[in-house]
């Protein structure tokens, strides 16, 4: 199944490619269909690819403590995730499933590194735009954080909470 | 076993002139806090009456610290919850299981809540992050916000009321809780009342040797006010006594920051039940009343002059200070809305009405949406808002006079 050029101009990451360049991508990639509920990757699975959204939804979630994740984010059609695959070989930090039937595109490890080697000026303009998008995911990672850590401070009496009336009647 | 996690905390100091760095448990380590309340002798607790939209709250009084929470059922669950056995997780589950929500904010408002009040074990003060200065905290406009509040919570108290009022009690104070006090003041009200309607024909004669003497009339009215304002306030402390709950304070405040008024702390009194409530909500204007009367009853005797004007005048004020003080839609907080507050328990009446009032087109547009609670507090405003506005129309005279002339 080719992908659609059109299609790969809506994605932010390759905004600055050219037709050429888009076209070079478009044969790296490869297609996969996700119906609502399949997990793409388990978190601390191996990581070894990103993913494109052309269609549907897919959560990112993180496991807190036995059947409950807390939800990092949701994607949806033009949006990518698993970024850090194609750098990192750490095991995956997060789960991401399909919340709806979902249509998307694998970049793999390999075939970016295809990219780096052979279309190095293709490379860096991919690469300019992920540094982009970490910068913009890792502060509201930070924002995340900070809920987590005011919820705790204020749920164990380290920090008052907004509201701290307290009751009183006066007569007059 | 390894440690848990810890957080530092770097908390600045008022004048931003330096910081200190806090050693926490990190929020990981949360789920499994087990808060635990206070030993059972240092609080308590008084299920209040079922409220008319069908929710119950409570009253619990940290009788250490004197400090005093409104709970309501899903809080009074939580708080039976906190025994020092039951982990947040825990408390969670059984919060979702009794009430079929999974709302985490209530729990950590509520113990925010009590840890304001002293009513949760087992940590440090919040000292530590209590002098935080956030930029916004900074900012002229926040400055401005601190200054209404100080001037909405300025008072002038004494915090030994409750000695003085339960030596007034003992020495002769209990005789005006007696029945027959009680029937005597009715009494001398009606056959006041027949005596005002006798003299009401003379009135325009009284209000002419009134504003005849315009300084020596205004200044006994509002030596009459003051007087009767400050008794008033006594003996609703006094009731207080009478059922054998605490006078936290009696002061000097702004009721609702706008109205300079006395005032005497009864929450005590919400440690006993509704009956003792609206005897200690009716015993504040009973003062005016009886002092009305026999101004009124005085008139009545005295023979034609400034005396028997300066009385008819001292009973007709005194007589609208009860009505007013009775009347419970006024926006204020006044007796007449403690005794409507009181008889749908629902003591936040006011509060949750005036909160409603940002999103109340937007509510009014899904009226089919309204819950009971929320009726009864547009109802509420509803009512207060005609009567103020009742109220200028009537006295448009009175506040046009106060206007420079050529603006009449």
């Amino acid at each position: 199944m080719p992908i659609a050029a059109d299609y790969l101009r809506t994605v932010s990451l390759f905004q600055d490619l050219d037709h050429a360049g888009l076209s070079t991508l478009g044969g790296l990639l490869v297609p996969k269909k996700a119906p609502a509920g399949a997990v793409i990757f388990r978190e601390s699975d191996e990581s070894d690819a990103l993913y494109l959204v052309e269609a549907g939804e897919v959560v990112i979630s993180k496991h807190v403590q036995g059947p409950v994740d807390v939800v990092l984010i949701t994607f949806g059609g033009g949006d990518f995730f698993g970024e850090m695959g194609l750098f990192d070989a750490a095991p995956r930090s997060a789960t991401a499933q399909a919340k709806a039937d979902s249509l998307l595109w694998r970049l793999d490890r390999k075939a970016f590194m295809h990219i780096l080697s052979d279309h190095p000026e293709i490379a860096a303009k991919i690469c300019y735009r992920l540094v982009s998008v970490f910068i913009e995911r890792l502060r509201s990672t930070n924002e995340q954080a900070r809920e987590a850590i005011r919820w705790g401070l204020e749920a164990t009496g380290y920090s008052p909470a907004a509201n701290r009336a307290l009751f009183d009647r006066k007569s007059t | 076993m390894s440690d848990q996690a810890k957080l530092q905390l770097l908390t600045r100091s008022h004048d931003d002139s330096g910081f200190e760095i806090f050693e926490v448990d990190s929020s990981q380590a949360y789920s499994g806090f087990k808060p635990q309340r206070s030993p059972a002798t240092e609080w308590e607790l008084r299920r209040q009456p079922l409220a008319v939209d069908g929710t119950r709250n409570f009253v619990l009084n940290n009788l250490r610290q004197d400090r005093y929470l409104l709970l309501n059922s899903k809080e009074h669950f939580l708080w039976e919850q906190f025994d020092g056995r039951n982990s947040l997780e825990e408390i969670a589950r059984a919060f979702h299981l009794e009430h079929g929500a999974f709302d985490y904010s209530i729990i950590r408002e509520l113990l925010a809540k009590l840890y304001h009040a002293g009513l949760i074990e087992g940590h440090r003060t919040l000292a530590p992050l209590s002098n935080f200065v956030t930029p916004k905290e900074r900012s002229p406009a926040h400055r401005l916000g601190r200054m209404l509040d100080a001037w909405r919570h300025f008072a002038l108290r004494t915090r030994d009321a409750d000695r003085y009022c339960s030596t007034t009690y003992r020495r002769g104070g209990f005789v005006l809780f007696h029945p027959l006090t009680f029937w005597t003041v009715v009494g001398l009200a009606g056959v006041a009342l027949a005596a005002a309607f006798q003299l009401a024909g003379h009135s325009m004669d009284f209000a002419r040797l009134l504003s005849a003497r315009p300084y020596m009339s205004t200044g006994v009215m509002l030596i009459t006010l003051l007087a009767a304002s400050m008794l008033h306030v006594l003996v609703h402390a006094l009731a207080c006594k009478a059922h054998g709950r605490r006078v936290r304070e009696i002061g000097f405040f702004l009721l609702q920051g706008v109205l300079p008024t006395f005032y005497t702390d009864v929450t005590d009194i919400f440690m006993s039940n509704r009956r003792a409530r609206l005897m200690v909500d009716l015993a504040g204007p009973m003062v005016e009343v009886l002092f009305g009367s026999l101004a009124m009853l005085s008139a009545y005797l005295s023979g034609p002059g400034i005396e028997q004007a300066l009385l008819f005048g001292v009973g007709v004020l005194l007589w609208e200070s009860a009505l007013i003080n009775l009347y419970p839609f006024s926006f204020l907080e006044l007796d007449g809305y403690n005794i409507l507050a009181d008889l749908l328990a629902m003591p936040m009446l006011r509060k949750q009405a005036l909160a409603l009032i940002p999103n109340l087109t937007q509510r009014l547009r899904n009226i089919r949406t309204i819950q009971r609670a929320e009726m009864i507090q547009i109802a509420y405003l509803a009512l207060c808002l005609i009567s103020v506005i009742a109220y200028v129309v009537l006295h448009l005279d009175a506040i046009s006079a106060l206007l420079p002339f050529e603006w009449r």
